[in-house]
């Protein structure tokens, strides 16, 4: 399952990163490596972007490039 | 007899890097734009103990790879003006992230001090950071500071002064280790990198290592160009009937 089909509240654990280039290389840089816990906080109004909580802090990004994070569910 | 010392200055972004910049120059600065680029370069400068030193803001980067322009402006004015020191700043709050670009800095074997700015938020949301450990652990000075307040300015000062006029290498020896699988091939890596003098004695071998694997096009370009224009060199050398 990929990151954007997870729910508010819902936390999981990344498992692969299927984005590359820039993006790709921005999350890793972010801390988005495997192993790594997120939680989705909340979804904008207008569906894009996904508020996350990653190692304590909060990053946005869109649906998108949620779809290139695989995850598993907690 | 007054000294200059080139300070550059780095952070990942919202880590207070300005307002600790303005902290320590005041009202001592002008703006330039890195060469050819629209990215504003301040300038800084202030004065310790009769020396002058100069503070250069470096854009706000989560890493240093050649991904982004701000990266690679950062990148390239740290290879090529070689400063005497990167001042860190990290923001305490959010250590972890924050550190991963220390660890880049630390990879390309710059003298570094770190600037452990925010002490106050990361203590308001119960994080208590040690900074002599840290600094025990990064082989680094470690200042703790509090960017809004003017917190730690003085010492923070003291620091840079003192790292830049020492006259030792007090280069950290901290490394990342990155596992035996991925070690053995960087060490491979490594002693192939050091024949190529014009490149080992301009950059870091491991670091340049460690870039290759992550197949950074700018690195990558530095490496085959060093080793083309040698073997170039060579070809034409073995060819007698060419020199007479």
């Amino acid at each position: 399952m990929t990151l954007d089909e997870l729910r508010v509240g819902q936390e999981a654990r990344i498992v692969d990163i299927a984005l590359s280039g820039a993006i790709g290389q921005r999350l890793l840089d972010m801390g988005f490596v495997e192993g790594t816990c997120v939680k989705i906080v909340r979804n904008a109004p207008l569906i894009d972007p996904i508020d996350l909580l990653v190692r304590g802090y909060h990053v946005s990004i869109r649906h998108a490039e949620a779809e290139g994070v695989e995850v598993e569910p907690l | 007899m007054s000294r200059a010392f080139t300070v550059a200055v780095a952070g990942q972004p919202n880590c207070g890097k300005s307002t600790l910049f303005n902290t320590l120059t005041g009202a001592r600065q002008f703006v330039a734009n890195y060469p050819g680029v629209t990215v504003e370069k301040r300038i800084g400068l202030f004065a310790h103990k009769g020396d002058r030193i100069t503070l250069v803001d470096l854009p706000g980067t989560y890493s240093l790879t050649s991904y982004s322009l701000e990266e690679r402006v950062a990148r390239d004015f740290l290879l090529d003006e070689s400063p005497d020191l990167v001042l860190n700043i990290v923001d305490a709050s959010n250590l972890e992230r924050n550190l991963y670009l220390t660890f880049q800095l630390l990879e390309m074997e710059f003298p570094l001090v770190l600037a452990l700015n925010m002490m106050d938020i990361a203590a308001g949301r119960g994080i208590d950071v040690d900074p002599l450990r840290l600094s025990d652990e990064l082989q680094v000075p470690v200042i703790p500071t509090i960017g809004n307040r003017g917190k730690g300015k003085r010492e923070l000062r003291e620091a840079i002064w003192a790292a830049c006029a020492s006259k030792e290498d007090h280069r950290s020896r901290f490394r990342v280790d990155y596992g035996e699988a991925l070690e053995s091939v960087i060490a491979l890596l490594e002693a192939k990198l050091s024949q190529q003098a014009h490149l080992a004695g301009r950059y870091p071998v491991r670091w340049l290592a460690i870039k290759l694997l992550e197949d950074d096009p700018e690195v990558r370009k530095l490496v085959t160009g060093a080793v083309e224009a040698r073997d170039y060199r060579l070809s034409r050398s073995e060819e007698p009937g060419e020199s007479q």
